[in-house]
C-alpha cells in the first residue's frame, strides 16, 4: 500500500508540475496588475507541442536527440525523491540527497551539450553561462542539505524528513535557517528564476536557460519543457518536506492521506506567492554579479555546517 | 620446486614482457615478429588480468623469490592491494595495446615502431614490478626503470630542443622524489635488518614516533611528487602532451597510480596510520590540488594539456579520501577509516579507466585532424561516432555523472565526509563536512570543463578544414576505447563487483574494521534508476515521429559559418573572470597601425598564464642551493697544506671524541 | 496570558537566530537606505527581546527601555538618516572595499570566533550563550563597517550597530542596567551623532565628497 502511494507521490510531482508553474505566472501577473493566462495555459503549451514536428538543425548529431529524454529520465528519478503526504518516497530510503544532486547535475550536463549541437552563438552563450551558475552552486546546495543531514543523523531524505517531524516546531534552530535561506538561494539558480535568469524573456543576450534550448522543437522542446517544470515542482516539495513537513500522514488512512495533500497544496501554495514576490520585487542580476550571490549562499550554507557543531554539543 | 598455476601466470607475464618482446622486437624487423610480439604483449596482459583477479576475489598470496641471482633481496609477491594495483595496470594495458597496435603503425616508421613496443612492454614491465614488489629494493629498481623507460618513450617521439628541456625537468624531479622516496625505505634499516616488506611491517611497531614523522612526511613529499600533487606538479603538464597518446594514456591512468600504491602501502601498512595533523596534510594537499588542477585544466585549450591537468585534480580526489582515512584512524574509527579508504582505492581504478579512455579518445582525434587544438575542431562526434560515443562515456565517468562509474567513487567519499560529523574532535567535526562544498566545487568545475571539451570538439560547426574531413578511426582503435568504455559503465551500474573485494582488502589494511553499509546501498539503487532512465529513452525513442532538418536561424545573415560558434577559451572566460585571483595572466594586445585605434587592418591578442610556483617556490629554493653550494667551494683552497690540516683536524678530534665519550 | 507567553518564550529562544541574519545581509547591503532599515529591523528585535527579558523577570524598567529603544533606535535615528542623505544629495552607494562574497566569509568567520570566544566564558558564568554570541558579533560587525566601508555616513552607521553590541553584551550579562546609566547612554549616542551629522556637511562643503579613503591630507 505503501508503494502504491510513493508511485502515486512520484506521479502527483510529475502531472503536477505544469500547474505550479501556471500558478506562479498567474501570481506574478497579479502581482503586476496584469491579467496573466489561466493556470491550466502550461498544459494546452505541452499538448500543442506534443503535436508539432520536431525540426532538427544540420549540425545536430546523436547528442542532440538524446538530449530531451536524458534530461526528462534523469528530472523523474529526482521527483521519485522527494515525500509528499508521507515521510517516503520512491527512491527515498535508499538515495540519498548526494544522488538527488547528480542526477539533477547529469541532466543539466546533457543539457549544455545539446546547446552546443545546434552550431550557433546562442546555445554556445547559455552553455557557458549556465556552466557558471551550475558549478558554483553545486556546492551550497550540497553544503545546505548537509547541514540537515548532520542534524538529523541520516543521508536520506525519508530519514530527514522522519527525523523533522518529530521536532517541535517551535524550536527554530539556526541550522535550518541558515540552511532554508541557503537553498531558497540555490533554487532560484537552479531553476533559472530571477534574479538569476529570466524564464520568460525573448531576448538571446539574456538568456541562460533558453539559450540552450534554443534550437529545439516540438515534442523535444515539450519533454525539456516539461522536465524543467518538474525540476521546480520537485525542489520546492524539498524545501516544504525538509523544513515544514508538518502535517504529513503516519498513517496510511484515507483521512490521513487527504488531510497531508491539502496541507502539502497550501505549504506549496505559499511558497509559489514567495516566489512569484521574489521574482517581481527584484531585477534580474547582471551576470557577474550572479557569483557575489552564489558566493553569499556558500557562505550562508558553510556558516550552517559550522553551526551544527554548535548546535549538537 | 613445482610452481602453482597462479605463479606460472605471473611468471610468464614476466617474462613475456620483459624478456621475450624486446628481444624479438630488436632481433628481426619482420612483420610477422611484431605481430607475435604484439599478441604477447596483450596475451601476457591477460593473464596477468587472471592471476591478479584470482588475488584480489580471492585470498592467494604468490611469492616469486629472485634473490639468488641479485646482490641484493629481490622478491616479488601478490599480495591483496599488490593485485587490485596489478588488475588496474594490466585492465588498462590491454585495450591500450589493442590501440597503440594500428597508433604505432599509422604515426611511426618500421624501425622506430619496433623500438617503440620494446620500450613500451619494458615500461609496462617496470610498473608491474614496482607494486608487486617485496623488498626494498625491488620497489626502487621499478621506480627508476618506470621514470628512465618513461622518458625514453617521450624522446623517441621527437628531440627538439623544448622536448629535451621537458623531459630534462621531468627526470630531475622524478629524481628528487625518488631520492625522498630511497630514504623513506631506508629510515627503517636500523629497526629492520633489512627491506624486505614483511619485515618492515613487523619492525614498524619499535620505530620511535619522531622517526615515524620523519618517515611520514619523505613518503608524502616522495610520491607525491610522482603523484602530481600540487606545488609537485610542475612536470605533469609538461611530460603527459608531448608523449605519444597510448604512452600518455598509461603515464597518466597508471603511472600516477603507482605512486598512490606506494604512499598507501607506507602509510596504512607499514606505519599504520599517524598522528590526526597527517591527515589534514593529506586533506589540504588534496583540496589544493583538486581545486588548482581543474582550474588550470578550465583555461587550457590544448586537449592532451587539459587532460593532464585533469590528472592532477583527479589525484586531489584521491588524496582527498586518503587524507579523510588517515583523519579517521588517527580517531580510532576503523569502520569509517575503511570507507574513506575504500573510496579513494575505487577512484584509483575509475580513475585508470576513465583517464586512459580519455587519453585514447586524444589520440583517435589527433590521428584523423592531426591536432589537439580544441579551437580548430569541431563536429567531430557525426565523422567519428564510435570515438565520439566513447569519449562521451568518458566525459560524464569523469564528471561524476551517475551511472558512470566516476559517480560511485565520488559517492563514497562524500558520504565518508558526511560521517565525519560523528566524530567529537571538533576541528574534525567543522573541516570534513566543509570537505563537501570542496569537493562539489571541484566536481563541479569539471563538469564545466568536460561540457567544453565535448561540445567544442565534437558538437557544431567544425572549425578547420581538417576537422572537416575527419575519417572514423580504425577498427583495432575503436575496440580498444569500446572495451574501456564497457568498463565505465558496467562499474557504474553494478559497483557491488568491486565494492566487496575492496572492502574485505580495507580490512587487511585497516584491522578492526567492518564492511561500511554504504557500499550495500548504493549498489542497490543505481540498477533502478538506471533502468527508470533507460525505459523513458527507449520510450520517447520508439514514440518519435519523423524529424525535418531545418537551417539554423541566423538572425537574417546569409548563413552562420564556423567562427561565429563558441570557442574553447570563450566558454571558459566567465569562470575565468571570476577566479582571476587564481589565474593572474600576461595579457598583450597588438594594434596594426598603431594611430589607426578604430580601423585596424590586424589586432593579435596573447594571453600567457604564469604559473607563479616556479617564481615563488622553487626558484628560491634553488638560489638557496646554490648559495650553500657556492659557500662550501671555499673548502676547496687548492693549498696542499690545507687539505693536510683537514686530515689532521679530523684525527685529532676523533680522539677527542672517544676521550670524552665515556 | 498563554499566548503572550508562549511569544516571550520563542523570542528569548530564536532572537538570536535573525540578528545573525541582519548582521550577514548588513554586511552584503550595497545601498545607504538598505544599511539603515537593517539597522532599524535589528534595533527593533532588541527592542523586543528588552520587552520579552521584562516580561519574564518582571521588570518594570525594561519596558521604559524597550520604549526609548524603540522611538530613538527604529524611528527617529534612521529618519534622521534618511534626511540626512536626502540632503546631502550624495549617491547611495556604499562604497565597500570588500566583495559581497569575501564580506560575508568575513562575517561567517566573525559570527564563529564570537561563539568560540563566549564558549570559553560563557562555562564559568551562567549567561544565555547564543545572546552573548550575537552581542559580540553585533560588536565586530560595527567595527568592520567602520572599517570596510568609504562612505562617512557608514562609519556613523558602522558605530550605531557597535553600540547596539554593547547595549546587548549589558543587557545578557547583567539582566537590564539601571536606567539611569540607560538614559545616559542614549544621550551620549544623541549628542556625539549629532555632531557627526554636522561635522558631515562641513566635510561635504569643503570637500565636495564622502569618501572617507580620500581625506588623507593630513599626513605625517
Amino acid at each position: 500500500m505503501k508503494v502504491a502511494i510513493n508511485v502515486l507521490q512520484a506521479l502527483a510531482l510529475i502531472l503536477g508540475a505544469p500547474l505550479v508553474r501556471g500558478v506562479v505566472a498567474r501570481f506574478k501577473a497579479f502581482l503586476q496588475r496584469r491579467q496573466g493566462a489561466s493556470i491550466w495555459r502550461p498544459y494546452s503549451d505541452l499538448a500543442k507541442l506534443f503535436r508539432k514536428e520536431d525540426l532538427v538543425p544540420p549540425t545536430a548529431s546523436g547528442v542532440f536527440r538524446v538530449v530531451p529524454f536524458v534530461l526528462f529520465g534523469t528530472t523523474i528519478c529526482v521527483a521519485a525523491f522527494v515525500p509528499l503526504v508521507q515521510p517516503s518516497a520512491l527512491l527515498a530510503s535508499g538515495g540519498d540527497f548526494f544522488l538527488f544532486v547528480y542526477l539533477l547535475a547529469m541532466g543539466r550536463f546533457f543539457l549544455s551539450l545539446g546547446g552546443f549541437d545546434g552550431g550557433s552563438a546562442f546555445g554556445g552563450m547559455g552553455a557557458s553561462r549556465e556552466a557558471l551558475v551550475s558549478s558554483l552552486a553545486e556546492a551550497p546546495f550540497l553544503l545546505s542539505l548537509v547541514a540537515v543531514a548532520i542534524l538529523a543523523s541520516h543521508a536520506d531524505i525519508a530519514g530527514m524528513v522522519a527525523w523533522t517531524l518529530q521536532q517541535n516546531i517551535f524550536n527554530i534552530s539556526a541550522v535550518h535557517i541558515l540552511a532554508f535561506t541557503s537553498l531558497a538561494m540555490v533554487v532560484i539558480a537552479e531553476t533559472g528564476r530571477m534574479p538569476v535568469d529570466n524564464p520568460t524573456t525573448h531576448l538571446e543576450l539574456t538568456m541562460i536557460h533558453e539559450g540552450m534550448v534554443l534550437e529545439y522543437s516540438g515534442p523535444s522542446l515539450a519533454w525539456i519543457e516539461w522536465a524543467s517544470a518538474v525540476k521546480l515542482h520537485a525542489m520546492l516539495a524539498l524545501l516544504v518536506a525538509l523544513f515544514v513537513p508538518w502535517g504529513m500522514a503516519s498513517s496510511v488512512s484515507v483521512g490521513a492521506i487527504g488531510l497531508a495533500l491539502l496541507l502539502y497544496c497550501a505549504k506549496a501554495t505559499l511558497l509559489m506567492v514567495l516566489l512569484a514576490v521574489i521574482e517581481s520585487g527584484m531585477a534580474k542580476l547582471r551576470m557577474y554579479l550572479v557569483p557575489d550571490f552564489l558566493g553569499v549562499a556558500s557562505a550562508v550554507s558553510a556558516l550552517a555546517v559550522i553551526f551544527t557543531t554548535l548546535v549538537k554539543r | 620446486m613445482p610452481l602453482a598455476p597462479i605463479e606460472l601466470g605471473f611468471v610468464f607475464l614476466l617474462a613475456a614482457l620483459g624478456f621475450f618482446v624486446p628481444l624479438l622486437l630488436i632481433a628481426s624487423q619482420a612483420k610477422r615478429a611484431r605481430s607475435l610480439a604484439i599478441a604477447l604483449v596483450i596475451g601476457g596482459n591477460l593473464i596477468g588480468c587472471f592471476v591478479a583477479a584470482l588475488c584480489f576475489w580471492r585470498e592467494s598470496n604468490p611469492l616469486l623469490d629472485l634473490s639468488r641471482f641479485t646482490p641484493f633481496p629481490f622478491a616479488l609477491g601478490i599480495d591483496r592491494l599488490s593485485a587490485l594495483f596489478l588488475l588496474l595496470i594490466c585492465t588498462v594495458a590491454v585495450p591500450v595495446a589493442i590501440f597503440a597496435a594500428s597508433y604505432f603503425d599509422n604515426h611511426y616508421g618500421e624501425h622506430r615502431r619496433n623500438w617503440m613496443w620494446a620500450f613500451f612492454s619494458l615500461f609496462l614491465l617496470s610498473m608491474i614490478v614496482v607494486v608487486t614488489a617485496s623488498t626494498g629494493f625491488a620497489f626502487l629498481v621499478g621506480w627508476e626503470l618506470m621514470t628512465l623507460i618513461s622518458a625514453g618513450l617521450i624522446l623517441m617521439e621527437g628531440d627538439s630542443a623544448e622536448r629535451c628541456h621537458n623531459v630534462f625537468i621531468y627526470l630531475l624531479m622524478m629524481h628528487a622524489g625518488a631520492a625522498a622516496v630511497a630514504a623513506s625505505f631506508f629510515l627503517f634499516l636500523p629497526y629492520s635488518h633489512g627491506l624486505g616488506f614483511a619485515a618492515i611491517r613487523t619492525a614498524s611497531a619499535g620505530v620511535p614516533a619522531g622517526i615515524r614523522t620523519l618517515i611520514f612526511l619523505l613518503a608524502f613529499v616522495g610520491f607525491g611528487t610522482k603523484a602530481g600533487i600540487i606545488p609537485l606538479h610542475l612536470w605533469l603538464p609538461r611530460a603527459h602532451p608531448i608523449a605519444p597518446s597510448p604512452v600518455s594514456a598509461l603515464m597518466s591512468s597508471v603511472m600516477l597510480k603507482t605512486a598512490v600504491y606506494g604512499f598507501v602501502r607506507f602509510a596504512f601498512d607499514f606505519l599504520g596510520g599517524g598522528p590526526s595533523w597527517s591527515g589534514y596534510i593529506v586533506l589540504l594537499a588534496g583540496a589544493v590540488s583538486g581545486l588548482l588542477g581543474v582550474l588550470y585544466a578550465i583555461a587550457e585549450h590544448d586537449l592532451k594539456r587539459l587532460l593532464a591537468y585533469h590528472s592532477v585534480e583527479n589525484i586531489g580526489i584521491i588524496y582527498l579520501g586518503l587524507g579523510t582515512s588517515l583523519v579517521f584512524l588517527a580517531h580510532h574509527q576503523p569502520v569509517l577509516a575503511a570507507l574513506a579508504l575504500i573510496a579513494a582505492l575505487l577512484h584509483t581504478f575509475n580513475h585508470a579507466l576513465f583517464k586512459s579512455l580519455l587519453f585514447l579518445g586524444a589520440g583517435a582525434i589527433s590521428n584523423a585532424t592531426q591536432t589537439v587544438d580544441l579551437e580548430e575542431l569541431g563536429g567531430l562526434q557525426r565523422r567519428m561516432p564510435v570515438t565520439g560515443a566513447t569519449f562521451l562515456i568518458a566525459c560524464c565517468s569523469i564528471v561524476g555523472l551517475p551511472l558512470f562509474n566516476g559517480f560511485i567513487s565520488e559517492w563514497l567519499t562524500f558520504r565518508s565526509f558526511l560521517a565525519g560529523s560523528i566524530l567529537t574532535n571538533t576541528k574534525a567535526q567543522i573541516v570534513l563536512p566543509l570537505m563537501v562544498g570542496v569537493l562539489a566545487l571541484i566536481g563541479g568545475l569539471a563538469a564545466a570543463c568536460f561540457v567544453k571539451v565535448f561540445g567544442v570538439a565534437f558538437l557544431g560547426r567544425s572549425r578547420s578544414a581538417e576537422a572537416e574531413h575527419a575519417v572514423e578511426v580504425p577498427v583495432s582503435m575503436q575496440g580498444g576505447m569500446i572495451m574501456l568504455a564497457a568498463a565505465c559503465l558496467l562499474i557504474g551500474t553494478l559497483p557491488g563487483i568491486l565494492l566487496h573485494p575492496l572492502a574485505s582488502l580495507a580490512q587487511v589494511l585497516i584491522p578492526g574494521g567492518g564492511v561500511p553499509e554504504e557500499t550495500l546501498i548504493i549498489a542497490r539503487v543505481i540498477p533502478w534508476i538506471a533502468a527508470i532512465i533507460l525505459g523513458v529513452s527507449m520510450t520517447g525513442a520508439l514514440l518519435k515521429r519523423r524529424e525535418r532538418m531545418v537551417r539554423t536561424w541566423a538572425c537574417g545573415l546569409p548563413g552562420l559559418t564556423s567562427r561565429m560558434q563558441y570557442t574553447s577559451t570563450g566558454f571558459s572566460k566567465p569562470i575565468r573572470f571570476v577566479f582571476s585571483s587564481v589565474y593572474k595572466p600576461d595579457r598583450k594586445i597588438d594594434r596594426l597601425p598603431a594611430d589607426q585605434p578604430y580601423f585596424p587592418v590586424s589586432i593579435t591578442y596573447r594571453s600567457v598564464r604564469t604559473t607563479s610556483y616556479e617564481k615563488t617556490i622553487y626558484r628560491p629554493f634553488v638560489e638557496m642551493i646554490l648559495s650553500a653550494a657556492h659557500q662550501l667551494r671555499r673548502m676547496q683552497t687548492g693549498n696542499i697544506q690545507v687539505y693536510l690540516l683537514y686530515i689532521f683536524v679530523t684525527l685529532v678530534s676523533l680522539l677527542a671524541f672517544l676521550r670524552f665519550q665515556k | 496570558m498563554g499566548l503572550v507567553e508562549i511569544a516571550t518564550g520563542k523570542v528569548l529562544s530564536s532572537f538570536s537566530v535573525f540578528l545573525f541574519l541582519t548582521i550577514l545581509l548588513l554586511v552584503v547591503a550595497r545601498r545607504i537606505s538598505t544599511s539603515v532599515l537593517l539597522f532599524s529591523v535589528q534595533s527593533a528585535i532588541i527592542a523586543a527581546e528588552v520587552f520579552a527579558t521584562g516580561f519574564r523577570e518582571r521588570l518594570a524598567e525594561a519596558y521604559v527601555v524597550g520604549a526609548l529603544i524603540l522611538v530613538i533606535k527604529v524611528v527617529a535615528i534612521p529618519r534622521a538618516f534618511f534626511s540626512l542623505v536626502h540632503h546631502l544629495k550624495t549617491s547611495h552607494d556604499v562604497n565597500a572595499s570588500t566583495t559581497p562574497t569575501q564580506s560575508v566569509f568575513i562575517a561567517a568567520t566573525m559570527i564563529y570566533l564570537a561563539y568560540a570566544a563566549v564558549h570559553s566564558y560563557g562555562q564559568s558564568v551562567h549567561v544565555p550563550e547564543d545572546a552573548l554570541a550575537a552581542a559580540v558579533a553585533l560588536i565586530l560587525t560595527g567595527a568592520f563597517l567602520m572599517v570596510s566601508r568609504n562612505k562617512a555616513l557608514m562609519q556613523m552607521l558602522g558605530l550605531l550597530v557597535l553600540e547596539n553590541g554593547i547595549f546587548l553584551a549589558a543587557l545578557t550579562t547583567t539582566f537590564g542596567m539601571p536606567l539611569v546609566i540607560e538614559i545616559g547612554v542614549f544621550f551620549d549616542i544623541l549628542i556625539g551623532l549629532l555632531l557627526m551629522g554636522i561635522f558631515t556637511f562641513r566635510i561635504r562643503d569643503t570637500f565636495d565628497h564622502l569618501d572617507v579613503s580620500k581625506l588623507r591630507r593630513l599626513r605625517g
